[in-house]
């Protein structure tokens, strides 16, 4: 994907849904392949990866929106008292710069973090960055991969498995999140943030945020990529039905979600219904 | 040695642009340091504060914390059971701040005998006359009331050093701190990077004993000519004010029926008297260099008359007063006989406890901001303030409370509570509100030292003004109470 230019993007006059039969397919997808990684996404990823940790750098609304993520997964952990809550065992794929991992990773309530990213060099970053704090360094809590997820091994399951601003960018949406659902356990989670396809949320990401304010790098968004909530719930409510395609047994899920909206001067804060128009948490809980 | 030197060019060669050039004046130590989630430098009324809340507060009570203080502690505590003599250091703390020493749990700690809630403020101006009441009664509909309790006290006096104490027995009954004391702060300065384990962003303190303490959070609360500002390169700017805090516990006539605070604005500066228990009170009397020198070498009695005049008399009879060299009680007592008195004064001064005048330099400095990468100010560190409105203290707990907030957060979402990040809520949190009241009292002081007609006349307008403004002696009122 190159950089998208205001002039060739034509205003979508109605977002339409592009549900198909059994599969999330962004519009764009040219071609199928088997990997769900888009190389043009990796190396856009690689050019920020200096700035990555930078409080002020382009990577400053992911940083902010860090702590309600946490506040997110807590409470999904909580919403089921039989879940153990102590000794989980983390994957989060499309790790980045370790935002997310490296946080996970100072929680008690995590005991070991494998995180997985296809770009070498925002790994390196995230390695670098761990490597300064040494206390954390020393738990050998946090893994770095570089990584796809169908490249890891579908017997090793995990308690949570977490995709933070990662379903927008990969190229295939379904197979990314079969490949998911697969590596977690009975019980276990599913949990992440992703962008509608709205009329909103496309003058928000791509002109807004990356063209008029510049908070976000230009090219990091491309809004035909962006999966609705409805396409996401939709999608799980086909696995536990046993529609999915292939006809596999994909457990029983149990789908929620959150909206979110980045107010300037104030951060991220929850907003009932925001998952329709803009940011949105999600999860879905593999029932045992 | 030659390669130490070259380790050090290169690690200052590559900090990152931007960030201030860091006062390292050691070459870094050769042992590997005891590594710290906080090192507090200052065991004052900021650094204990903070290392209280941290251990009371669940979430952060995993923390491993080390305070460093200059001081020999175990000699800095109360040992006078009955409350008869005071320290001269004393405090008016807020409700505000009380209320958050109880939350943490340190109020129970504090010896109450010894402390005086006031529930009355007479203000007033020593050139014009004109009189700013502080009653809470009258402002109670837009103050805050948290509790029946409070809401009848504008503010508790207390000795630095009760409270002090207090918060040295709580930490020792919570237990699981690192204290070292008396150990100076000798250097600071940027960890080594080796192989995996990378402390080039972290402080490391070496303190006179010998030891050193990396810290992922290293806090300032080491007072006004704070080491650890210096070293974050953080400025701090502000002015002098040519003036004198004399500060002196002092003895009245009768214990008075309504404990009430008097302040009265010479232009000189201002002149306060707060109640302590019993017969007892404390001083502080805002003045020139000068005149300080003269208080202080005056006999006990005369120096008894002097504050008496200073609540009594007019400016220039106080200017003829401080030009003698003794013999002011037999001038101001006759006088006063002829000077009619114009509402509330002070019971009058009798006495002065032993070895308790003292004087500080005041000064008003403000940092330029609170935070950098790995480092927090707090307190007197961060600001310095006249001490006209008796906030100096209470702006430090405000700091205390803020500040663990914002860890508590950054631990509960994993992040590294020294990242600039994360620290960021505490200076956006504070700043502004402290220059607030920094920027008010300041302007108070500046009001009240002219003499010129013109601005006295302006001034009486305005203080009787300002008694008329419900909205802004609320805001006055509740700033001074600290619960804005
Ligand atoms: C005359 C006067 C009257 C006042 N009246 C009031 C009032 O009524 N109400 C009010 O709220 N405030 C008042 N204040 C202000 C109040 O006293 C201060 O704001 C308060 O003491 C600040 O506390 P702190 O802990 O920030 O700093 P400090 O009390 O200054 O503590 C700093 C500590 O750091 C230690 N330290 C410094 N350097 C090093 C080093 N290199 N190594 C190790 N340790 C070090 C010192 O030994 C000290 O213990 C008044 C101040 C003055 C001068």
């Amino acid at each position: 994907m190159t950089t998208p230019k205001l002039s060739r993007i034509r205003l979508p006059l109605s977002p339409k849904p592009t549900l198909t039969n059994s599969t999330i397919r962004s519009p764009t997808v040219r071609h199928h392949t088997t990997s769900t990684i888009n190389t043009s996404e990796i190396n856009h990823f690689n050019a920020l990866a200096s700035s990555w940790w930078d409080p002020h750098g382009p990577s400053r609304l992911l940083h902010l929106m860090n702590p309600p993520r946490h506040t997110f997964l807590r409470s999904c952990l909580a919403s089921h008292p039989t879940q153990p809550s102590k000794n989980l065992h983390l994957l989060d794929v499309g790790c980045g710069g370790g935002i997310f991992a490296e946080s996970a990773a100072r929680l008690p309530h995590f005991s070991s973090i494998t995180a997985i990213d296809p770009s070498p060099s925002v790994l390196t970053v995230a390695q670098a960055h761990l490597a300064l704090d040494p206390p954390l360094h020393a738990t050998n809590k946090l893994t770095y991969l570089q990584s796809s997820i169908e490249d890891l091994p579908r017997t090793k399951q995990y308690d949570v498995v977490s995709m933070f601003e990662v379903l927008e960018h990969v190229s295939n949406p379904s197979n990314f999140l079969r490949e998911a659902t697969q590596r977690v356990k009975p019980g276990g989670w599913i949990v992440g943030s992703t962008i509608a396809r709205t009329w909103t949320s496309w003058v928000v990401t791509n002109v807004i945020a990356e063209e008029v304010l510049g908070v976000v790098p230009r090219g990091t968004h491309d809004w035909r990529k962006y999966v609705n909530e409805y396409e996401l719930r939709a999608w799980f409510v086909k696995l536990t039905a046993g529609t999915d395609v292939g006809g596999m047994d994909g457990g029983r899920w149990d789908f929620r979600s959150q909206g979110v909206v980045y107010v300037p001067g104030f951060g991220w804060r929850v907003v009932e219904g925001g998952e329709k128009f803009g940011n949105y948490f999600f999860a879905a809980r593999r029932m045992e | 040695m030659w390669f130490r030197s070259a380790t050090l060019l290169w690690r200052r060669t590559a900090l990152p642009a931007g960030r201030p050039f860091p006062r390292c004046y050691s070459t870094p130590t050769p042992t590997s340091p005891e590594l710290y989630d906080v090192v507090c430098v200052g065991g004052g009324p900021a650094g204990l504060s903070l290392l209280a809340a941290l251990r009371s507060s669940a979430a952060t009570s995993g923390l491993k914390v080390a305070l460093v203080e200059g001081q020999d502690l175990k000699k800095n505590v109360l040992r006078d059971s009955t409350p008869s003599t005071f320290s001269n250091r004393c405090s008016s703390l807020t409700p505000a701040s009380v209320r958050y020493l109880k939350e943490i749990g340190a109020w129970s700690f504090i010896d109450e005998s010894r402390v005086q809630p006031y529930q009355g403020m007479e203000v007033w101006d020593g050139l014009s006359g004109s009189k700013i009441t502080f009653d809470w009664d009258e402002t109670n509909s837009v103050a805050r009331r948290p509790s029946r309790h409070d809401s009848q006290t504008i503010a508790y006096m207390i000795e630095n050093i009760n409270l002090t104490t207090g918060l040295q027995n709580f930490l020792k009954a919570l237990g699981g701190i690192t204290i070292l004391s008396p150990a100076k702060v000798e250097s600071i300065s940027y960890g080594d990077s080796t192989g995996s384990s990378n402390l080039s962003t972290w402080p490391v303190v070496k303190v006179s004993g010998g030891q050193t303490l990396a810290a992922r959070l290293l806090v300032g609360a080491d007072g006004a000519n704070s080491p650890v500002r210096t070293f974050a390169g953080i400025q701090s700017r502000g002015w002098r004010y040519e003036r004198m805090g004399m500060v002196a516990t002092i003895q009245l006539e009768s214990e008075p029926v309504r404990k009430i605070a008097y302040q009265r604005f010479l232009s000189t500066g201002p002149i306060a008297m707060l109640p302590l228990p019993g017969k007892m009170a404390s001083l502080v009397w805002s003045t020139t260099p000068e005149r300080a020198e003269v208080l202080k070498a005056l006999s006990e009695e005369d120096f008894s008359a002097m504050v008496n005049a200073g609540f009594r008399l007019s400016d220039p009879d106080l200017q003829y007063l401080h030009g003698l060299e003794a013999g002011q009680a037999k001038e101001v007592e006759w006088r006063r006989r002829h000077t009619p008195q114009s509402g509330a004064v002070p019971t009058t001064v009798i006495g002065v406890q032993e070895n308790t005048i003292a004087a500080f330099p005041l000064q008003l400095r403000h940092a330029d901001t609170y935070t950098a990468e790995r480092i927090a100010l707090v307190g007197d560190a961060a600001h310095t303030i006249h001490p006209l409105a008796g906030q100096g203290l209470n702006l430090g707990q405000g700091d205390i409370a803020s500040l663990v907030r914002t860890i508590k957060s950054a631990v509960e979402s994993g992040q590294d509570i020294g990242s600039t990040l994360a620290l960021e809520q505490y200076t956006s949190e504070r700043y502004a509100a402290n220059n607030t009241v920094m920027g008010v009292c300041d302007k108070l002081h500046k009001l009240y030292s002219f003499q010129s007609a013109p601005i006295v006349g302006l001034r009486s307008l305005g203080l009787s003004a300002v008694d008329k403004l419900g909205f802004l002696k609320g805001f006055l009122m509740r700033n001074a109470a600290g619960g804005a």
